[in-house]
């Protein structure tokens, strides 16, 4: 042990610490829990930032004993809440105060290590540009904004800590998208390319934030809300901001232990032998256990609804591992120390057995068998002696005729790789026994309510007995809709009585995580020379590694959204020919499971990238080519009556498709018309071996799973007329909270600081199914408008009575009671507040609680639908690919919050980009993965971006109150094959596999020429 | 894990540590790598002891070794392309943490820097005996020549360029060429961006027979990441192009 003075945050401290502890892991003790763990081993992720001297560094990656006399400053130095009680504050520093005005702050996780870098920043550079910035945040990875909002606010409180506090200035100055025509509405006509509106229309939103390019439609510009639509600043982002302990991890608890789990280092075994006792007798372990030592339950480890529609095919722990990573035993120790020690002394004998290691071995004669337990539950067509997870088969129209009639058959096969969802915080559990010896899980989720139903009986435990409550979640992107590892915690808090942690590690996060299924695509299309489209067929293989969960649902998405957009044109139109066939099989590969997209990327790239090719082949414009076959308004959605994520199918008509227009206005701000088959914008002067291309994609996706997902929601009114919204639903940083106290303050009529939501406790929550499927907003949304109308119809009543009594000559009904300004106010004029309201319900006259409840499942799921555009520049001599620009046009419905929504886009584009060129998760001979941290595993950074830009074309989708659909997940769809199609636009070159590495291309552009050379 | 943390205030203070031999030690710089070693060690801070300096003498510069990448970055003899080599080694976070010292010891094929670094033919001057070691013989054998580094020295008194492919602008090289050019006409190319170590590619009097130089050099270089013969072939390309820059002037200094 040493002794460490240092300033923290101006204050000295006199540390005593071990010589080889972290600078993170003593600041966390001492509970600077701004100061996040990102899980890294290289300090690639860069959340532990701190400045030393006033200079960004790892926390991770440095020793306490190293600050011996240095200044450290951490977020919780930075600036507070202004307001607190009697006390008040210098309040945010205005960099906070710009990230969260600039809708910056998604998850939150990474945001107080932007904010420290940004302060480094501007303290020696008060001046920068765009590119200063990027730079300057470049160390700290952010998988959910793409970064453009967080410069945006760092170049905002530049320009206010300069003492410019003219709005227009820096606006102009950042040259990022302008705000436009807010609220009024913008031009129906397209805006030209690159500029939606002069500077003389800019309507200044009163917060100084940037709003995204906004396209209205008729339909929505009657509507006349206060909240919904308006850019509200994120209900979390205050906290998040500061870096308060919101997280799973930041809490501490007496007595607790640390987990850890020893992962198997073979692909594919039975343990043979294993010896625990060494590991159980070093000093500090609490507990080691193994399959010997729990209940043998199977369950499946997707966090679906009830029943799982998948096999169930997993155990805590086995007597078999399938996968390298696999689990063979637990471990609770003291410290982490002790427990990385007690696995090192577990003793494991394995006999090996053959592995399969690619999907297209798995239902070969004579492969081994991967799931050979007697415990196995079937589900659908699942058949473990054949390695079959799931298999489905959908034939829509006579797919064979369509193909008889056609004038050309194009079929290609294609391929999509493993991915990870690469969130900064990592999967992490706190689990303990409380007063009443229930247990409670704290986790980071986004189907709280499903770990619960699901670990009841795998813990032996009554789902009563069973609390999970979920704190804020530091990025998700479908991995946390997985009861992943809250099981690890709960056996060994079992097992000792104690409090226990447990943390992924970034190599877990690689080995032991789940991640994209990885496809083999076939797609056969027939089409006649005028470009309809008579028949459309994808084959799929998916690889849903050694365990099943969500391969159905995830690989029926695939086709279900992908092959529903092009249903052909004139009778085709009317009777579509579709086919869609999938083998979802067993490998011993880490598992697969929901990752944001949930199979729509996949289906996209083959079908985007075939479209292309036919559409060129044929000599016909591809955007029009598309637009002829896509489906319209007022159609039947072709999959509606053939598959429904397992359960029964029901007919669904499409109400609102904005995709033309989508294609208008994406169009016009890339500026297409003036680039596509343009020779002159292809070049590079002076650079002969560069081209530029560009390339278009149009995608959908769905809302919700109609007929199964439910939100339930509930409304409190206090004393103040303030709200309490409880919601089920799951914010993993997208926002959800915000557009749902959104939904909430207009329909009471209150500003949404008003409203106070908590989200969600299993205990005090109404259920929800969690956070996927794009339905937070659209289901839980729904069910929070119901119960505020349930508590504005009560609000009403009582309100009139009062007016009554205040004034006697007045007649007032409770339904001619408007609900605005925090007032009850009657068609006279004649008001009472909300706060006269609650304190006469709650303590004047017949008294009651006002509170309402609303819960909401739809018969539909309205698909959003986009036009994803990208420039790139490739390098014809060594297959490097430069993306350039993306734009995104989108049709999500009303968007309630342009802001939070962007970002969205903006997030998803960015990791859609590294499924386009950069990501992909790689295995050896022996099943061991290539990629094991965020180096070899790279996430775009915020110096290397391209340019994004999203449009928002609002339609307004009849089945919700407020017009909503799905904004999520839908950016995840069309970039990849944009860049595929644009990169084919600049070098004739077809690359069939993605991500589009430089080798990948290079062998591309070597078989365009051989093609070329023997013509 | 680091067992035991020193940091002595002068140069005889830390070699005691050294020469006492009971124990594994092992010099600190800015601890990103060591802080994290699963093996025990006994540490040895360096940044008491004045190696955090650059001294550019005529045509040479010596850089301590605990000057950090970013102190290298800003420094005036570190020209364009030069700082975008650094960029692309490591990000601000890490620059101000790692020291030059401690970047060369790390290093392996995939650190851009050090391809540059081999290029250039960096000289690693050793405590006690300032003993003198090639940055090509450091990476072929990795023999320390005394306890720790004290400075590397860069003649600056040639011209540096450099090529990478990678996935993204700013992801570790798939492959790497970096090649620089003294006034005499010696030339002499580096290649990297796979394996434990940055490659010599050619180290002669002039250009001639690089291209053939480079393709059999990288001739056993496919891994995981890339085939030799994408490697070959690229780096042919980037050899052509950074020659025909170097010969036109377009290179910065």
């Amino acid at each position: 042990m040493k002794k460490v003075s240092f300033a923290l945050n101006g204050i000295v401290q006199h540390w005593e610490v071990a010589d080889g502890e972290t600078l993170l892991a003593s600041l966390r003790r001492e509970g600077y829990f701004g100061v996040k763990f990102g899980g890294c081993e290289k300090g690639e992720c860069g959340a532990c930032t701190v400045l030393l001297d006033g200079k960004p560094v790892n926390s991770c990656s440095l020793l306490t004993v190293q600050v011996e006399g240095c200044h450290v400053q951490t977020i919780e130095g930075m600036g507070e809440h202004p307001d607190q009680g009697w006390k008040k504050t210098a309040g945010l520093h205005p960099i906070q105060q710009a990230l969260v005005e600039s809708g910056a702050i998604q998850c939150g996780y990474c945001t107080p290590a932007f904010a420290l870098a940004a302060k480094a920043l501007l303290e020696k550079n008060p001046n920068p540009s765009e590119e200063e910035v990027r730079e300057a945040i470049a160390g700290i990875l952010c998988r959910c904004t793409g970064y453009l909002k967080p410069v945006q606010a760092i170049l905002k409180a530049a320009s206010i800590l300069r003492g410019e506090v003219d709005e227009q200035d820096w606006i102009e100055d950042t040259g990022v998208p302008l705000p436009v025509d807010w609220p009024s509405g913008a031009d129906q006509s397209p805006a030209p390319a690159g500029d939606f509106g002069s500077p003389e229309k800019l309507v200044l939103t009163r917060r100084k934030v940037f709003m995204p390019r906004m396209f209205i439609t008729p339909e929505v510009r009657q509507k006349t809300l206060s909240r919904v639509g308006k850019p509200e600043l994120k209900v979390d982002a205050i906290k998040l901001v500061q870096g308060k302990p919101a997280f799973a991890a930041d809490m501490e608890k007496r007595g607790m232990l640390i987990a850890k789990v020893l992962h198997s280092p073979v692909a594919h075994a039975r343990i043979k032998h294993i010896d625990l006792s060494k590991a159980r007798a070093l000093p500090g372990v609490a507990a080691v256990l193994c399959y010997k030592d729990i209940p043998r339950v199977v369950y499946s480890t997707a966090g679906q609804s009830d029943p799982i529609p998948g096999p169930l095919d997993t155990f805590s722990l086995d007597s078999k591992v399938r996968f390298v990573g696999d689990r063979v035993a637990f471990v609770a120790a003291e410290t982490e120390e002790i427990a990385e020690q007690a696995l090192n002394l577990i003793e494991v004998e394995y006999e090996p057995l053959p592995a399969i290691l690619d999907a297209r071995d798995a239902m070969k004669p004579n492969a081994p068998i991967i799931h050979d337990e007697p415990e196995y539950v079937n589900f659908g067509e699942s058949n473990p002696q054949r390695n079959l997870a799931a298999q489905i088969h959908i034939d829509i129209g006579d797919v064979e005729k369509g193909f008889e009639e056609a004038d050309r058959i194009y079929e290609a096969e294609y391929v999509v790789p493993k991915v990870q969802q690469a969130h900064i915080e990592p999967h992490v559990v706190v689990t303990y026994w409380d007063e009443d010896d229930r247990l409670v899980i704290r986790t980071s989720t986004q189907v709280p309510f499903h770990v619960r139903r699901i670990l009841a009986p795998v813990l032996g435990l009554p789902v009563k007995r069973i609390r999970v409550i979920k704190p804020r979640i530091g990025g998700g992107f479908g991995g946390k809709q997985e009861v992943l590892i809250e099981d690890v915690a709960a056996h060994l808090t079992i097992a000792t009585g104690r409090p226990v942690l447990y943390e992924y590690t970034r190599e877990e996060e690689f080995i032991a995580a789940r991640s994209r299924h990885p496809m083999r695509i076939r797609m056969k299309t027939g089409v006649k020379m005028d470009g309809t489209i008579t028949a459309n067929e994808m084959r799929v293989l998916s690889d849903t590694g050694a365990y099943g969960c969500h391969g159905l649902t995830v690989t029926g998405n695939t086709g279900h959204k992908s092959m529903a957009l092009y249903v052909g044109d004139g009778p085709y139109r009317k009777s579509p020919n579709i086919r869609f066939y999938a083998d979802v099989v067993y490998t011993n590969t880490p598992p697969a499971g929901a990752y944001r997209g949930y199979g729509v990327p996949q289906g996209f790239w083959p079908v985007e990238r075939h479209m292309e090719r036919i559409s060129r082949d044929l000599g016909l414009d591809p955007i029009a080519f598309r637009l002829k076959n896509a489906i319209r308004e007022g159609e039947l959605h072709p999959f509606s009556t053939a598959w429904s994520e397992g359960r029964e199918p029901r007919p669904e008509i499409i109400q609102t498709v904005g995709l033309e227009e989508c294609v208008r206005q994406g169009k016009a701000v890339i500026g297409w018309d003036q680039k596509f088959g343009n020779p002159e914008w292809h070049v590079v002067a002076g650079k002969p071996y560069l081209r530029r291309g560009i390339g278009v994609a149009l995608v959908m996706q769905g809302t919700a799973i109609p007929y199964l997902d439910m939100g339930g929601a509930s409304i409190k009114m206090n004393d103040d007329g303030s709200f309490n919204l409880l919601v089920g639903a799951t914010d993993l940083g997208t926002g959800s909270d915000t557009v749902l106290a959104q939904m909430a303050a207009e329909v009471l009529g209150v500003p949404v600081d008003d409203i106070i939501v908590y989200s969600s406790d299993t205990d005090f929550t109404p259920f929800d199914k969690g956070a996927y499927a794009s339905s937070t907003t659209y289901i839980s949304g729904a069910a929070v408008v119901k119960a505020a109308e349930d508590v504005a119809e009560k609000i009403k009543k009582r309100a009139a009575r009062m007016i009554k009594e205040q004034h006697p000559s007045v007649q007032v009904s409770p339904e001619d009671i408007l609900l605005e300004d925090r007032k009850a106010i009657a068609p006279g004029g004649e008001y009472v507040t909300l706060a006269q309201v609650a304190l006469n319900a709650l303590h004047h006259t017949d008294q009651e609680q006002i509170m309402g409840i609303g819960s909401y499942y739809s018969p539909v799921s309205p698909p959003p639908f986009a036009a994803q555009f990208a420039e790139v520049t490739v390098d014809v001599e060594t297959g490097q690919i430069t993306v350039d620009r993306l734009v995104m046009a989108v049709d999500s419905g009303v968007i309630v919050n342009p802001v939070t929504a962007s970002g969205q886009i903006e997030g998803g584009m960015t990791q859609a980009l590294g499924y386009a060129v950069c990501e992909e998760m790689v295995y050896d001979q022996y099943g061991r993965a290539r990629e094991k941290d965020l180096v070899d595993y790279h996430i775009f950074r915020a110096n290397e971006m391209p340019k994004l830009e999203t449009v928002f074309v609002q339609t307004y989708e009849p089945s919700h109150p407020f017009g909503v659909k799905a904004v999520a997940e839908i950016p995840m769809d069309g970039v990849a094959p944009a860049v595929g199609n644009a990169v084919l636009d600049a070098c004739g070159a077809d690359v069939f596999e993605n991500p589009i590495t430089p080798e990948r291309l290079w062998r591309a552009l070597k078989e365009k020429q051989s093609v070329a050379d023997h013509h | 894990m680091i067992k035991e943390y020193y940091r002595p205030k002068t140069l005889s203070e830390a070699e005691q540590l050294f020469k006492m031999g009971d124990k594994k030690y092992v010099p600190l710089g800015g601890g990103s790598l060591l802080s994290r070693s699963k093996e025990d060690l006994c540490v040895v801070d360096l940044r008491d002891l004045g190696l955090n300096r650059i001294e550019v003498v005529g045509q040479r510069a010596d850089i301590g070794a605990t000057v950090t990448l970013q102190q290298l970055l800003e420094s005036e003899f570190a020209h364009a392309t030069l700082k975008e080599v650094i960029r692309k080694s490591a990000t601000l976070n890490l620059r101000n943490q790692v020291t030059l010292g401690g970047y060369v010891v790390s290093a392996d094929g995939r650190s851009p820097l050090a391809i540059a670094l081999m290029a250039m033919d960096a000289k690693l001057i050793w405590h006690p005996n300032q003993e003198t070691q090639s940055i090509g013989d450091w990476f072929s054998l990795r023999q320390p020549r005394g306890f720790w580094i004290h400075a590397i020295q860069l003649n600056l008194n040639l011209v540096m360029d450099y090529e990478q492919v990678a996935r993204t602008p700013m992801d570790q090289p798939i492959l790497a060429i970096a090649a620089a050019r003294w006034p005499s006409g010696r030339i002499r190319v580096a290649a990297g961006g796979y394996g434990s170590a940055p490659l010599l590619v050619l180290d002669g009097p002039e250009d001639g027979g690089v291209i053939e130089a480079v393709r059999n050099a990288l001739s056993a270089s496919g891994d995981e990441w890339a085939t030799a013969e994408y490697r070959q072939a690229v780096g042919q390309v980037f050899v052509r192009r950074i020659m025909d820059r170097i010969s036109s002037g377009l290179q910065s200094k």
